[in-house]
């Protein structure tokens, strides 16, 4: 008797903390959550509260070419899920009308935890990164307005909208950037082997604690934190004179010429080709840069611009160390998951 | 003396007295009634000032060669458009009346955030309610959309940009000042909303600019502005002033620095537009008040 009362309360136990589970694990997947060795979360995310919906419709936006000019370029175009939404095909991108780009397309991830966008920090809110793309002449090549008239004339898109945002009339700009933003915010990257070790469930091998250390000494200076960037923007000695004026641009700061900013490194053993203009196919030829490449000009990052030789002094030793703890940064499981 | 005396004496006069009181109490509650607070409305006139003589302004349609303004480097041009933003209003008495617009900006739409547009009569007309009854004697007001509009993310109503047309893409924010229209004087090769490429004789002034971080070169270009009024505008339920405010639009390119059409004259850039930016706060100017 007494054993079929524990036996009944274990079972009553056991579904009670089913039921519990159950709707936390169906709504969680479409809820931002910072892990806590993250910086805080800088989108105002009560201006644009994130639903499954409005999650699944900003995937739509972001996949559908009709976003462009001549209906041929999409977001997902240059951001491709199985690199961490990065570009590996082409150097630099190419937008409409086999219009090549002049910069690389950055990976997306994290989003919610930065407070500037692009490789010069011209966009201060990731509701206004998709406008830039949208109406960047060599990226999409349409224009805002015309882009809100196409879906109001697209008959599933109507429907979609009023189901996330129940309020509206008619499909609006701000809308349309807050959907592909819900999107966006879900695309955290926090399980890779690093984040494992962060959380105590995996440890780094020998080999990758000795490429942590030599990370930690010559590289965290900069890439810096969980997401491996100050973000800040540093001219890291690829030119001694610009193509491109980078942070200049937005600045209007002699000073800020040449600079670009600093990238998260997760991912970063995915997301060739490097650097802002995507000149180095490989991570070999990156690190060849640091040790060997970089070239002087008055606003050279000081931490590379060493009294006796410019660059980082890396051994092949420490190279090759250093990659494999690079290699911890990949995460798996964002560049697979399904709901992505 | 004479008067209390007789007060104490004349006992009969108790009722009057009675009267009196009553009458001042009920003027008392009618007065407090006129206390409460009503509307005023903010009208900003575009006009063009030509020798001492004051001109509503006039567009003209993109392309045309009709050219009815001159410049102060004595170049002649025409407007095809002109556009602004004017948002935290702020009204001033002389007994310590104060009167903040509240600014609101979301999705759906937006508060204290105005865009006089020269083609849109009605936009010229700002009506804040709810103003507290009292004597304004002065206005402040910014010219362009502060970092409190920018941060909140995509926003409809004025600011919405695909129908403001009044949004940085690159350098993110809001347009502080749009000004476009042709020049016999312009290589062309301008390009903006209404003066696009194919116009000749483009000029565009595309006035923006919102970051204001201390220590660093950013060029702000929002101008926050004060006038004094020349009387009060008095403000109480059932009574609506209208402040008169003028934008001479000549006074955007002569003022602190005299611009030349045949310079740069396709300005897309905070730096870029500061020459002009810097004429903003002498081409406004406070005009008269209806009461």
């Amino acid at each position: 008797m007494k054993e079929k009362i524990v036996l009944l309360l274990a079972i009553a136990t056991i579904l009670i903390s089913c039921g519990k589970d159950d709707v936390p694990i169906e709504t969680s997947l479409y809820k931002l959550v910072r892990p806590d060795y993250f910086p805080q979360i800088i989108y105002p995310i009560e201006n644009n509260p994130i639903s499954k919906e409005g999650f699944e419709l900003g995937k739509k936006l972001f996949n559908d070419p009709r976003l462009s000019l001549d209906n041929s370029v999409a977001c997902s175009n240059c951001h491709v899920k199985g690199v961490a939404f990065t570009d590996p095909q082409h150097n630099p991108s190419v937008g409409i009308f086999n219009q090549s780009g002049t910069r690389n397309a950055p990976m997306i991830a994290n989003m919610a935890f930065q407070s500037e966008f692009l490789w010069d920090g011209g966009v201060s809110h990731l509701d206004f990164v998709s406008v830039f793309a949208i109406e960047n002449k060599k990226e999409m090549g349409e224009t805002l307005p015309n882009v809100v008239y196409k879906l109001n004339n697209i008959p599933e898109y109507g429907p979609l909208f009023k189901s996330v945002f129940p309020k509206i009339d008619s499909i609006t700009s701000p809308y349309l950037l807050q959907a592909i933003s819900q999107y966006l915010l879900l695309l955290v990257s926090d399980q890779a082997k690093y984040d494992r070790v962060q959380r105590g469930k995996d440890n780094f091998t020998a080999k990758e604690l000795a490429g942590k250390r030599i990370f930690e000494q010559k590289c965290a200076s900069c890439h810096s934190g969980a997401l491996f960037t100050n973000y800040k923007y540093m001219n890291n000695g690829l030119d001694s004179v610009f193509k491109d004026v980078g942070r200049e641009l937005i600045s209007a700061e002699a000073s800020d010429l040449g600079k670009f900013k600093v990238p998260s490194l997760r991912n970063i053993m995915l997301t060739a080709p490097y650097m802002h203009d995507g000149r180095f196919k490989s991570i070999d030829d990156v690190l060849n840069h640091y040790q060997h490449g970089v070239k002087y000009s008055s606003t050279l990052a000081s931490e590379l611009s060493g009294t006796k030789q410019l660059g980082i002094p890396l051994t092949n030793e420490e190279i090759d160390d250093l990659k494999l703890f690079l290699e911890t940064l990949t995460d798996y499981e964002f560049i697979s998951k399904p709901i992505f | 003396m004479n008067n209390i005396n007789f007060f104490y004496k004349s006992k009969n006069l108790l009722p009057i007295l009675f009267l009196l009181i009553t009458t001042f109490m009920v003027s008392c509650s009618k007065d407090s009634d006129s206390n409460e607070p009503g509307d005023i409305e903010i009208e900003f006139d575009n006009i063009a000032i030509v020798n001492g003589v004051e001109r509503q302004l006039t567009l003209a349609t993109s392309g045309s060669t009709d050219y009815s303004y001159t410049n102060g480097k004595g170049q002649d041009f025409n407007i095809n458009l002109l556009r602004y933003y004017i948002t935290n209003i702020k009204l001033t008495g002389p007994n310590g009346e104060v009167f903040e617009d509240h600014i609101h900006v979301d999705a759906a739409g937006t508060e204290g955030i105005y865009l006089i547009d020269e083609a849109n009569p009605a936009s010229s007309s700002v009506i804040l309610k709810s103003v507290p009854a009292g004597n304004y004697n002065k206005i402040t007001f910014t010219v362009g959309v502060e970092e409190n509009g920018v941060k909140e993310g995509a926003a409809g109503g004025n600011l919405d940009p695909a129908t403001s047309k009044m949004f940085w893409n690159w350098n993110s924010g809001y347009i502080a000042l749009k000004f476009e229209g042709q020049s016999p004087v312009s290589a062309g090769g301008t390009s903006g909303t209404e003066t696009l490429g194919g116009v000749t004789k483009g000029i565009a002034y595309h006035i923006g600019g919102w970051k204001d971080v201390t220590g660093t070169a950013f060029v702000y270009n929002n101008k926050t502005l004060s006038f004094d009024f020349d009387t009060n505008a008095k403000v109480k339920k059932g009574q609506q002033p209208t402040v008169h405010m003028v934008f001479d639009v000549l006074k955007l390119f002569t003022g602190k620095n005299t611009i030349d059409f045949t310079g740069n004259n396709n300005v897309h850039k905070p730096v870029d537009g500061k020459p002009a930016a810097e004429n903003i706060p002498t081409a406004f100017a406070f005009d008269h008040i209806h009461q």
